[in-house]
Parts: structure tokens; C-alpha cells; sequence
């Protein structure tokens, strides 16, 4: 590099605070002069994994209270029959379609919360997916993402690129923030395109040189990052990835993320925290029972895990997969044999640290007197406490109250996910 | 430099220059009750480039080579006039080139004819479940071509601030282009629902895309009924089974808290659910017999509704619908709503207020006349404020196709722009979720996207985007004379905004390029793939 990071970080400065932006990018701009070169390899564990479910997953389809005459009746078309329900312990089961998970729950490694969501009663997609991602229901001015704090707060981890990664066209709101983290869509073609190598090389180069000297803010910073994981990328060849044990990915853009995320893990790039989404859950209309809509959702899911799994074999002791959504559906089903938004919903445990095999947090029950404004499933548990029982107790996070602010973790109620 | 520009410009119009009493003092510029602003009594310091430039960054998708100089010296208010009055710019070139895309001759029967013919083909065929969009090849082709026209208008219309809005407005009202039936429903859509109304008045549009069949289908609200509602004809048992059963809030909730009030518009849950009734019954006809608007008398809900405390009595039909529609449009939080988007837009990411007070207080003195709330924008001090200068990073499509008219590329009906688009993170018509594409930097600056741009920029400087010529021997003649080169790149692709530093790293760069016409190649794709040019 011809410029040194002390004279970029002069000049970011200097140009932000000329336009008044956000100070957040000079506390990014200063995490990246404090960052030495990145090494080729680092330790990597211990790794989350966050899924969003993008859309409101409805949760009582996904792990089903088949044991409850209260779910038939208030869904007489789209509940999923006794007889295909994959039971686990004689009320919950699993949606046919998640059979793939099956063993993962009877080894061990997989848990279900349910009744878990938000404390605010929002149900607008997008307030309830900013809420969860900035881990602060009901404030929206909350600048950054949850995971993103933890980033910030874990210094030790912070000189590899690649250490929060989302895959995906965008970042996501969880990882927006002064900690560095990279948007990749695909591992192989991300960096400049050119036949040669030296032309590739060449042209790095020089765009790296442009940002460095006239970008300010989020382009310079975004720039910066992108550059560092080139040159990390150039070194570690993703070109050549064969799944192993067989693993079988289903097609489709999640299956190709949890595909390059259990890439990176091997490759052991000093991957601490990754993030994929999954869109396709807002099911008003025609949801259907063990098939249908979102039946073929649920199986690309279940068997995109499945394969995580199966393709990492050992190394998932040191990983955890968490699957959220921003809340459940209606317990009755709609006019057009679907769901409209509700409260709370499930979320899955995968790895692993995980104390699976057991459905977690507190039923509610779907009695009318013990639903959400009469029609939707109660929240027993704040999404907060499991988020924080993750961080703490698989990550190693100590300072919980920064990551979640105006919030109080407390161990008593962690909902119990993770082998102490 | 700019912030003087500004001042002086308010000196000269009366108005106190101080940030406090500006948004007491509503507008700032001399402002033409009857005629448009004329040379004469242009302020002298609105022929600044910076001004033109600025205005061109904003109201259209960026200059054209020379396109600066030329609104500059018409005064960039005037330019501004012209651009609120569409109908009066001579766009016959691009109506010309819209010939070329055959889209445009389908209408709503048509489609739904070809997209009703293709499903039985499928059918037939019964092949293995290879997932295969529905019109089949020609439904591919005219899907492509619909994506690409937008780039095309966007790109070589004159009435730019039109385009602007469309796309706008296209985002606020956003049907997604891959649901079902909105695969035939969309283009119609675009035509005849959005494009004829994105200069009117708000109320119409909004009424227009709630009767839109597109909308209708995409937040399902076409089979949304009264609970136990059966149709006058008897249908066949199974047919009475996939009956649906009672009403369905998608679009009632989105109404709210997308279209109109905005989600802290102060509407609770049962507002919803009777909004949700008065619009049972609102449906589609079959693609059979066209898929236009239908209202089925027997699907409504008759009975009373309150909505934001406003009572709606029993049995006014499809009336009701359409009384909720004008309270929703003419209502204080949907014009702060719509006015904040609006100088999201047009000023800045974080929109100052008193910005945001203006717009409505002209939306609340024209009744919504889109046209007088935009005026009301371009001529607040905001609009003009140094720090609202260059401040916006552009989106994926406002890239490609201001990268496309500085370039002065020439797009025809293969779909490769919209794809770039589309790799850029921005599918045209695709956004999953019923908000549109966003506004904000956050959504659209990120590692892998900045690295796509780039691959793009050096793509189109080179001439290797199949389906778009470009004229550069024009702008940027391929010249041994580095430093000529480096000046007409900064003054016809950066509209001399190429920082110092730049012009140095480009220097560099292409020092040890013998080729003059590579040697330029790179110092273009460099330019559009650079910082500079990912703001306006």
C-alpha cells in the first residue's frame, strides 16, 4: 500500500467532520488503523451462525404442539396432520418436512425455544426485524446491530476480515456498525474481475489506491474491508470446494451461503460470527399443511442445516447455528387458508455446545384467555435472554450490557441452550 | 464555496440567510407565482455549475456530457421549472426507441392470455419439477425487456425528473414482479397505473393502486371477504372448499403503515381489521376474462366500521373503500410520511425536518399535488445546503444509469442493463418484501457491492456490456496527451469533481499504457468505478 492508514484515517476524519456525518465511521475508520495486516490463518473457534427468517416464520407449523386438540381445531386446513408429524416428545413435533433434522435432535445437537419473540407488540415486518437485529425492541434510533456490538466488544478477535460475515447482497441491520464486517455474495468471484491475474492484481491495486485517498465514510471504510479480504481471499483459493461426507445442499441462495460458510470455517480464516438469510415466510395465503408453500420452504431449510452439519462432522463442536424470525403467525388460520402476523414464534439451536434434544422456554399454552391480545402466541421468552445466553456462555462475551443495551441479561433466565 | 452560493442567493431574494428563520420564511428562492423564472430575473449565482450539477445529481439520474454547461446557462431554476412540467419537453427520441420493445404492444388481456396459454402448456407437458418461470420463453423475453425499459427511460428520457418519480413512486407502491399473477399484472402496472399519475395528485394515485389488479394480487387482498360470504353461483364442492373464508389484513396493514400513515401513524390493530373489511369484496376478474378490477358485492362486509375514529356506516359497498382512500391521502401523518420519503430522496438520508414541514405544508396547501410538494423541496434552503451537496451515495440502478449517460451508452432491448442492475443488488420489479428498494447508503454500500461496482465501471469503459454502445471517442477522445486525457475525463464523466488525489492514483495508473485507447479505458472505468462518482 502507498498510503499508510494513519494518513487515510487523518483524511476520513478530516472530511467527515467537514460534512457532519455520522461519527460512527470514525470510530470504524479507527478500528482499521489499529488492525495489523491480516494473517493467513487465525483461531477460529468458537463461531456463531444467525439465520433470519425473513417474513415470520410461522412458528406453530414449524415445531407443531401436536399434542394440543386446541391447534386442530383452530386450523382445520392447514394444521399438520397427527399422523405426519415428526414427534420429539410426544406434544411438539417437527414439520414432515424438517425430517432431515431429526438426527441432529436425537444426538443432541439441536434445540427449539418456543413462545420466544419480542416484549414490543409491533407487528410490522420491518419494526420487528430492526428490533431484533439492534436487540432494542421499540427504539428505532439504536445505531447499530447486536452482533455487530459484540464485534466491537470482542477485541480480541478483531485483526482478521473475515471475522463477521454476511452472505447475501447486502448487510444485514445485526451487523451494521463501527466493527468492520464484510457482504459477500459469492467467496469465488468476489475482487475484481480480469482474465490475468497481474491485470487483476493491477486493478486492485489501483482502485484500493482511489478509496484510500478520496473515499470518506461508509465507502471508504466498506472499501477498505473488501480490499483486506481480497488480498486474505487471494492467498486461501476458494475456487476448489468439495462438501464433505457428502453433504448434499439443496439449490437456492441459502443453501449456497451455508455452503461458503462452512467454506470459511474450515479454511480457518478467523470466522467468529456469520449470517445468512432466508426469505419466504409471510404466509397469508394458501400456507398449506405437510405440503404446500411452506412445506417447500421448511425442506429447503431443514435440509440446507442438515448438510451444514453433516458437511462440518467434527468441527461442529465449536459452532453454534441460531435461526430467528421477527415473529410467529396467527393461531387461528385467515380467510384464504393462511396465517396473518402474531407474536411469538420458535427458533432453532444447532451445534455442537447445544443442549438439544428438548423443546426449551415456557409454553404458554394456546388457550384464547392465554394468547397475545386473544389471538396470537404468547411471548415466555424475551428473545434477548437466549441471544445473551449464546453470546456469554458460546462465545465467551462478558459484558453483556453493552451488547444489549437497556437490557439486564440475566443467567436465571437464560432459557438453557448451551452445555455448561 | 456552495454554502456563499446560497447565501447570496437568499440575500438577493429578501429572505434571511440564518438557519433558524428558514423554514419560517417557506421559500427562499424568488419564486414565479405565474411565469416561469426568466433569464432576467435569474439570480446570477444559480448559473453556477455547482448549482446545475447538483440539480442534475438530484432531479435526474446525473449529466450527459455537457449537460452541466447547458442548464447552467439556461439557470438551473428554470431547468428545474421545465423538469415539473413534463408534458412540455419534446421527448420524441425516446419515444421512438420505446418502439423498439415490444412490451409495450401487450396490454393487461393480452398477457393474461399468454401467461393463462402457458400454464396449460406446462401443465401438459407435466414435466419434472424444474422451476421455470410462467410465460415460458416469450414470458422470459418480455419479463427482460419490461426490466430493461425502465433503464432505457431512465437513461435517455429528457424528462428526467418524471423518470425520477416514477421510479419513486414504483418503490412506494411496490408490487413484486415475481408473484403469481403480478407476473403478467406488473408491466400493466407500470403503464397505466404509475406512469400516468407520478406528477399528479397523490389521492389519485394512491386510489389507483388500490383498485390496481397488481396490488389487489400482491398483498392479497383479492380474496379477502366477509367471514361465511358465498358467491351468488353455485360452485362445485371442491371449488366451495378453496373457497376463501373470511378477510385477510396483508394489504390493510401495508396501506397503513407503507402507503399512508407510516408505521407511527398512530392506527392500532383493530384499524387494521376494519380496514381490512372495507376493502372485502375488492378483487381481481379472472385472467380468462382480462384480470381487470372487480368489485364483488357479495364478498363485502356491510357492516359499520370505525378507522382512526372516524365512523363508516353500514352498507355504502365499494363507496366506503374509496372515502378511506381520500381521509388516508389528505391525512397529517401520511404527508409528514410521504414528504419525509420524499427529501430522503431528494436531500438527504437523514432529512432535516423543517425540510420535511415545507413539503408537507405545500402538500397540505395544494391538497397533494405531488408536483407543488416537490417545488416546495427543490426551492427550501435543504435542497442547496453545503452539507446536502454530494452527500447521497447513489443506489445500484441510479449507478448504471448515470454511469450510462456520462458514458452517453446507448441501450438497446437485451436485458444485460438490467441485469448489471440486478447484480448490483437492485433486481428491478423484485424486491421480496412489500416496502420497495431503500433509500439509505447502509442498504446499498457494503463490501461486495463497492467490488461489483467496480467490475462494472471497468465493464462499461471497456465496451464489453453486450447490448450497449457508447460514443466515447466523443467525450473522452483516446488521446498520448495524458493530461488532456485526465481533464476531459474529470470535466465530461466526473463533472469536474475528480478529487486531487484521483486524478494522481489515475496518473499513476495508466503512466506505462502505451495504448491510448486502453490507457482510456482504464481511466474511465477507474473514474465511474471510483468514490467520486458513487455520490451525488
Amino acid at each position: 500500500m502507498t498510503i499508510s492508514r494513519r494518513v487515510f484515517v487523518k483524511s476520513g476524519g478530516l472530511a467527515l467532520f467537514s460534512l457532519g456525518l455520522d461519527p460512527l465511521f470514525l470510530a470504524r475508520a479507527a478500528f482499521a488503523s489499529n488492525r495489523p495486516l491480516p494473517p493467513l490463518t487465525a483461531p477460529a473457534r468458537p463461531v456463531l451462525v444467525c439465520v433470519f427468517q425473513r417474513g415470520a416464520v410461522d412458528g406453530l407449523n414449524m415445531i407443531v404442539p401436536h399434542g394440543d386438540s386446541l391447534y386442530y381445531r383452530e386450523r382445520p386446513r392447514i394444521a399438520v396432520p397427527e399422523k405426519d408429524v415428526v414427534n420429539l416428545d410426544g406434544y411438539f413435533g417437527l414439520h414432515p418436512r424438517l425430517a432431515a433434522l431429526k438426527p441432529l435432535w436425537d444426538n443432541g445437537s439441536l434445540a427449539a425455544i418456543h413462545a420466544i419473540g419480542s416484549p414490543d407488540a409491533t407487528r410490522s415486518h420491518f419494526d420487528a426485524q430492526d428490533y431484533m437485529e439492534t436487540a432494542t425492541p421499540g427504539r428505532k434510533a439504536t445505531p447499530d446491530g447486536w452482533l455487530n456490538r459484540y464485534c466491537q466488544h470482542d477485541r480480541e478477535h478483531q485483526h482478521t476480515p473475515f471475522r463477521a460475515v454476511a452472505f447475501g447482497p447486502q448487510l444485514p441491520r445485526t451487523l451494521a456498525g463501527s466493527a468492520p464486517s464484510l457482504a459477500i455474495e459469492n467467496l469465488q468471484t468476489f475482487g475484481l474481475r480480469a482474465p490475468r491475474q497481474a491485470a487483476r492484481d493491477r486493478l486492485t491495486r489501483a482502485f484500493e489506491e482511489l478509496y484510500a485517498s478520496s473515499a470518506t465514510g461508509l465507502l471508504s471504510s466498506s472499501s477498505q474491508e473488501a480490499f483486506e479480504a481480497v488480498q486474505l481471499l487471494r492467498r486461501m483459493n476458494p475456487t476448489q470446494y468439495q462438501p464433505a461426507h457428502g453433504a448434499d445442499y439443496p439449490r437456492g441462495r441459502f443453501g449456497r451461503a451455508l455452503l461458503q460458510i462452512a467454506q470459511l470455517i474450515k479454511a480457518n480464516v478467523g470466522l467468529r460470527v456469520a449470517f445468512a438469510d432466508v426469505t419466504g415466510w409471510d404466509t397469508h395465503v394458501n400456507q398449506g399443511a405437510s405440503e404446500g408453500q411452506l412445506a417447500t420452504r421448511l425442506s429447503e431449510f431443514g435440509q440446507a442445516l442438515a448438510a451444514f452439519a453433516h458437511d462440518l462432522g467434527e468441527t461442529m463442536r465449536d459452532v453454534v447455528v441460531l435461526t430467528m424470525s421477527e415473529f410467529g403467525r396467527t393461531v387461528r388460520e385467515n380467510g384464504n387458508s393462511g396465517t396473518d402476523h402474531g407474536h411469538a414464534t420458535a427458533m432453532l439451536v444447532m451445534g455442537g455446545p447445544v443442549n438439544g434434544g428438548r423443546v426449551l422456554g415456557r409454553w404458554p399454552g394456546l388457550h384464547p384467555a392465554s394468547r397475545f391480545e386473544g389471538r396470537d402466541v404468547a411471548v415466555t421468552t424475551d428473545f434477548r435472554d437466549l441471544f445473551a445466553e449464546i453470546l456469554a456462555r458460546h462465545l465467551g462475551a462478558t459484558d453483556l450490557a453493552a451488547i444489549f443495551p437497556g437490557f439486564t441479561p440475566d443467567a436465571a433466565r437464560f432459557p438453557g441452550t448451551i452445555r455448561t | 464555496m456552495k454554502n456563499r452560493i446560497v447565501v447570496r442567493c437568499l440575500v438577493l431574494s429578501g429572505a434571511s440567510p440564518l438557519a433558524g428563520a428558514q423554514h419560517a420564511a417557506p421559500l427562499q428562492f424568488p419564486r414565479p407565482t405565474s411565469a416561469p423564472v426568466t433569464d432576467t430575473t435569474r439570480p446570477r449565482v444559480l448559473a453556477s455549475r455547482d448549482s446545475a450539477l447538483h440539480a442534475l445529481n438530484r432531479l435526474a439520474y446525473g449529466p450527459r456530457p455537457g449537460e452541466v454547461d447547458r442548464v447552467a446557462a439556461q439557470g438551473v431554476m428554470h431547468w428545474i421549472d421545465r423538469q415539473l412540467s413534463p408534458d412540455e419537453i419534446d421527448d420524441r427520441l425516446l419515444a421512438q426507441r420505446e418502439r423498439d420493445f415490444a412490451i409495450l404492444q401487450y396490454d393487461r388481456r393480452e398477457l393474461a392470455r399468454l401467461f393463462v396459454e402457458t400454464q396449460r402448456a406446462r401443465r401438459e407437458r407435466t414435466r419434472e419439477a424444474v422451476p421455470e418461470p410462467a410465460m415460458g420463453q416469450q414470458g422470459r423475453r418480455l419479463a427482460g425487456q419490461f426490466q430493461q425499459l425502465a433503464v432505457m427511460r431512465a437513461a435517455l428520457s429528457e424528462r428526467q425528473l418524471y423518470e425520477v418519480m416514477v421510479d419513486v413512486w414504483t418503490n412506494h407502491f411496490h408490487v413484486f414482479f415475481g408473484k403469481g399473477a403480478d407476473r403478467f399484472l406488473t408491466p400493466d402496472y407500470t403503464e397505466r397505473t404509475i406512469r400516468p399519475r407520478a406528477l399528479g395528485r397523490f389521492e389519485d394515485l394512491l386510489i389507483a393502486t388500490a383498485e390496481s389488479p397488481a396490488m389487489l394480487f400482491h398483498l392479497d387482498n383479492w380474496q379477502s371477504i366477509a367471514p361465511g360470504a358465498t358467491p351468488p353461483r353455485l360452485l362445485r364442492q371442491r371449488a366451495l372448499e378453496r373457497m376463501p373464508k373470511g378477510i385477510n389484513e396483508n394489504y390493510a396493514r401495508e396501506l397503513l403503515e407503507l402507503h399512508t400513515l407510516g408505521v407511527d401513524g398512530g392506527y392500532t390493530q383493530q384499524d387494521v381489521i376494519n380496514v381490512a373489511r372495507i376493502f372485502t369484496g375488492w378483487s381481481i376478474a379472472r385472467p380468462q376474462r382480462g384480470a381487470g378490477f372487480e368489485f364483488h358485492d357479495w364478498a363485502h362486509d356491510d357492516g359499520e366500521k370505525q378507522v382512526l375514529g372516524v365512523r363508516f356506516p353500514a352498507g355504502r359497498g365499494q363507496d366506503e373503500g374509496i372515502r378511506l382512500l381520500k381521509l388516508l391521502a389528505n391525512h397529517p401523518a401520511t404527508m409528514q410520511h410521504v414528504s419525509r420519503k420524499l427529501c430522503r430522496r431528494f436531500v438527504n438520508d437523514g432529512p432535516p425536518d423543517g425540510c420535511v414541514d415545507d413539503a408537507a405544508a405545500a402538500w397540505q396547501r395544494s391538497h397533494g399535488d405531488i408536483r407543488e410538494v416537490l417545488r416546495a423541496i427543490f426551492r427550501g434552503p435543504d435542497f442547496w445546503a453545503a452539507e446536502n451537496i454530494r452527500a447521497k451515495v447513489k443506489t445500484p440502478l441510479e449507478f448504471v444509469v448515470s454511469a450510462l449517460r456520462a458514458v452517453r451508452a446507448n441501450p438497446d432491448t437485451v436485458p444485460s442493463l438490467a441485469q448489471l442492475v440486478a447484480q448490483l443488488g437492485q433486481p428491478l420489479y423484485l424486491r421480496v418484501t412489500p416496502d420497495g428498494y431503500a433509500e439509505q447508503e447502509d442498504a446499498w454500500v457494503n463490501s461486495g457491492a463497492l467490488l461489483d461496482r467496480m467490475n462494472a465501471a471497468v465493464a462499461l469503459a471497456a465496451g464489453k456490456l453486450p447490448g450497449v454502445t457508447s460514443d466515447l471517442d466523443a467525450i473522452v477522445p483516446a488521446t498520448t496527451d495524458r493530461d488532456h486525457l485526465l481533464a476531459s475525463v474529470d470535466r465530461e464523466v466526473l463533472g469536474a469533481t475528480m478529487s486531487e488525489n484521483t486524478r494522481d492514483v489515475i496518473a499513476r495508473q495508466i503512466a506505462d499504457i502505451s495504448d491510448p485507447v486502453a490507457a482510456r479505458a482504464l481511466a474511465v472505468g477507474l473514474a465511474l468505478g471510483g468514490p467520486e462518482f458513487q455520490m451525488q
